[in-house]
């Protein structure tokens, strides 16, 4: 139904997509893979008619197709759920499940009875409990893609584009959004998937195709492929390369950082959690089971309300990120862009921006001694860059990862949290960023890495503590560790 | 069912909180008048703060849908100028001149609105240069036309600002049926809803396929009409159109808009909001009135008003 053939796309500078081709049938799931970069969006924003191809032809139900707005993509039946979701925060969810498609009464003025009625239908036919009168912007995140999943069914579409539909839902969601996708597959509806999940795409796929660098690599029925040929379709490299080997469990040295019954933000509700010397600790759970805000509460970022810290000897009762940084704690956060890098700065700046005690004199900072510390930094991770001063909103996902992670290995001696350090970075730069996460565990350093993946949960940890409901469900360590045991902890109902 | 009812309360005082501290505002003042003044109660006086009011009503009530689309129309205060001078000085006296004079002069609006909006839309400069330089442009034309009062209104002209209507100003029974049909429009017609979800999130929006374009063209028409018949309003109080008479509406439009709830960023307010927060700036003036105090201070306290509103409902940024 959907066939694009020889479609290429520049931007300046850049060449996104050349001679690109894709073949997508009514009916099915077809996965569409590649490294970050690989040309995913663009592609994608050229089928929604939010960018036209400088070349190239694209066919949809027979007819050659030239969208010049995103409105008549979706005239025509396409609908796209990005990843950055489009709601509008301040409606409510059944107003924003209708945008564009009012119910209409009388004299074609909108109905509200109607289109709450309709939204309360909708949203129980997806199997979810969520109060259609909330304000989007009170929702939690797996709700708010829940709602975009739901905008979704509102009206007859042919072609269904999800990007990165799973990143911030996770169990049973995932599963209630499986089924709607299967009954719309049978409906006859075509559906483009787009995840960094593999095992995912094995699981509800019928077909996929990998690009790599804006170009075509193959295209195959996922039951011809297996994981380990796709991950080196996209990347050129086998699976096995990942993860390093992990740690000798005789140089896993002593407790460093012990937080005990930690009451924080109404999420965590009395977790203890101990950190070793040389360590990988995972911190697993499913979304809003109150792991970032634990990472938070320990940094200082998010108040305690009961609890304390000990580190260095030291119990802290408060906890500020002052104070953490000084005993030498380092928090990379989920959200890079918001809370941890200064986009527009360039890479040198931010790399000592933990640090600039380190390089200045007099209050002053010294910015050639800042160079020669980026630049050694820059060759250490290998950060694809034009240089100290290239600013990082112009780098790829991965590359403003590696500087977030080369700044707090500079300054944090005792003990590294990451929060989700791999969440959009192209296979490539996970690689690199496990590697680094190990290197810093062999000085002695201990680890605490949160995340929802489970296949790098169970490549990186040493020891994985599952959290659940905002304490802790559970500890699994060595041979323990795998996807079943550590899905049946995060899940199970806390015996009365 | 307690849990039920408290989260409804929570809910209504969350989505009408800013209107119930206008509404708790105005009876504050009201009290001041009465102790200030004998005279403040009276029907009189009352009837005065409600003719008073119907320009700076009409005017905020333009603005306000400019105000939720995340944009602003700083050219509204030249326009009610030029308007004035062009509808005095087409008239000039003759009555067979009023309506061809008020025709003209709100399409005037219509177009300067439209031009706003297609400065925004096309050439992709913020609503807050464009308006701020079509009002610059529009004070030009109105010297270029008359560096003085132009022209004058026939006799009878000023039923519109001191008319009765059921013992009621006519004004402010036209104002109030304005505002009740534009809510109306805001909440029960699709259009309406774009407004605000283009305020909410312009890109989102975009993205949805809503027509931005169409909207935002409308919007701006509709606030350039609105500071034309703000003009009408005025000339039939001052029988006359002056080339200043319009110069403070710009900032004054915007006062009664955030005092009333509706952020600046977009997608969150509405009229009803505004026309409390109309009440609320002319009831100050008149109490200020009676307490002998210039109107040179009654300014300085609009300009404080507009900050400390804007800063009271900004909405505050998350914490780490």
């Amino acid at each position: 139904m959907l066939t694009l053939s020889n479609v290429s796309k520049s931007f300046p500078g850049v060449k996104a997509l050349s001679g690109m081709q894709l073949d997508v049938r009514a009916g099915e799931i077809h996965a569409l893979v590649g490294e970050n970069g690989a040309g995913k969006s663009t592609l994608t924003k050229i089928i929604a008619g939010v960018y036209q191809p400088d070349e190239g032809q694209i066919e949809f139900d027979g007819e050659i197709a030239h969208w010049a707005t995103p409105g008549a993509a979706k005239a025509a039946g396409i609908h796209v759920i990005y990843q950055e979701f489009v709601l509008f925060p301040h409606m409510t969810v059944a107003e924003n499940i209708f945008i564009g498609h009012e119910r209409r009464g009388a004299f074609g003025l909108v109905d509200h009875r109607q289109t709450r009625k309709d939204a309360v239908e909708l949203l129980h036919r997806l199997g979810v409990d969520i109060d259609p009168d909330r304000r989007v912007v009170e929702l939690s995140v797996a709700d708010q893609q829940m709602v975009e999943i739901a905008k979704a069914m509102v009206h007859k579409v042919k072609l269904l584009i999800l990007d990165e539909p799973t990143a911030v839902i996770s169990g049973k969601e995932v599963e209630l959004l499986f089924q709607r996708l299967q009954a719309l597959r049978a409906d006859g509806v075509g559906i483009i998937y787009i995840s960094h999940r593999l095992e995912e795409i094995f699981e509800i796929c019928d077909r996929v195709t990998v690009l790599k660098d804006g170009q075509f690599v193959a295209s195959h029925p996922t039951a011809e492929v297996d994981r380990d040929r796709l991950v080196s379709l996209m990347v050129g490299r086998d699976m096995q390369e990942l993860f390093p080997p992990k740690a000798d469990p005789a140089t896993i040295g002593a407790v460093v950082l012990e937080a005990r019954g930690v009451v924080a933000a109404g999420r965590v509700r009395g977790a203890s959690i101990s950190l070793r010397a040389g360590e990988v600790t995972a911190l697993a759970g499913m979304v809003g089971s109150g792991r970032t805000e634990l990472a938070l509460a320990i940094f200082g970022g998010l108040e305690m309300t009961e609890g304390e810290v000990v580190i260095g000897g030291q119990t802290f009762r408060k906890m500020t990120p002052a104070k953490a940084i000084a005993q030498g704690i380092g928090l990379l956060t989920e959200d890079r862009k918001g809370q941890g890098l200064a986009m527009l700065l360039d890479v040198a700046s931010n790399i000592t921006a933990a640090d600039l005690d380190a390089v200045s004199r007099w209050g002053l900072v010294d910015r050639r001694q800042e160079d020669a510390i980026a630049r050694a930094e820059i060759t250490a991770y290998q950060i694809a860059c034009r240089g100290p001063q290239n600013p990082v909103v112009t780098m790829s996902g991965g590359n403003q990862q590696k500087v977030l992670v080369s700044r707090w290995a500079r300054t944090c001696r005792k003990v590294l949290i990451l929060d989700e350090p791999t969440r959009g970075v192209d296979v490539g730069a996970k690689a690199e960023i496990y590697r680094i996460m190990r290197e810093m565990a062999a000085k002695g350093i201990a680890v605490l890495m949160i995340s929802s993946e489970l296949p790098e949960v169970i490549g990186m940890a040493d020891r994985v503590v599952v959290m659940r409901e905002g304490m802790i469900g559970g500890e699994l360590s060595g041979d323990q560790i795998s996807e079943e045991r550590i899905m049946q902890v995060a899940t199970q109902k806390i015996a009365a | 069912m307690t849990v039920i009812r408290t989260r409804a309360q929570s809910e209504f005082l969350r989505r009408n909180g800013s209107q119930i501290i206008v509404v708790g505002l105005l009876v504050v003042l009201a009290i001041v008048g009465v102790l200030v003044s004998d005279r403040f109660a009276s029907v009189n006086n009352i009837m005065n703060i409600l003719e008073q009011s119907v320009t700076l009503a009409i005017v905020s009530l333009g603005q306000t849908l400019t105000v939720l689309t995340g944009g602003i129309d700083l050219s509204v205060g030249s326009l009610i100028s030029l308007a004035s001078v062009l509808l005095s000085g087409i008239t000039n006296g003759d009555p067979a001149m009023v309506f061809p004079a008020i025709m003209i002069v709100l399409a005037l609006g219509i177009c300067v609105g439209l031009l706003n909006a297609a400065a925004v839309i096309w050439l992709k400069v913020h609503p807050l240069i464009v308006t701020l330089g079509m009002g610059a442009a529009l004070q030009g034309v109105t010297l270029l036309y008359t560096m003085g009062p132009a022209g004058k209104m026939p006799l009878g002209f000023d039923v519109l600002a001191y008319g009765r209507f059921l013992g009621l100003p006519v004004g402010a029974v036209i104002t109030v049926a304005l505002f009740l049909g534009t809510a109306f429009f805001l909440r029960y017609a699709r259009f309406g809803r774009y407004v605000y979800a283009i305020g909410d999130d312009a890109v989102g929006a975009q993205l949805m396929g809503l027509p931005r374009a169409k909207v935002l063209l409308f919007v701006y028409a509709f606030s350039g009409f609105m500071a034309a018949l703000t003009a009408i309003f005025l000339v039939s109080r001052f029988g006359v159109g002056q080339p200043y008479t319009g110069a403070n509406f710009t900032l004054t439009s915007i006062t009664p808009v955030v005092v009333g709830g509706t952020l600046l960023a977009g997608g969150r307010g509405g009229v009803i909001g505004t026309l409390l927060g109309v009440y609320l700036v002319s009831l100050l003036n008149n109490v200020l009135n009676y307490m002998d105090i210039s109107s040179h201070y009654q300014l300085i306290v609009q300009g404080l008003i507009v900050i400390i509103a804007v800063s009271v409902y900004v909405e505050k940024k998350r914490k780490l």
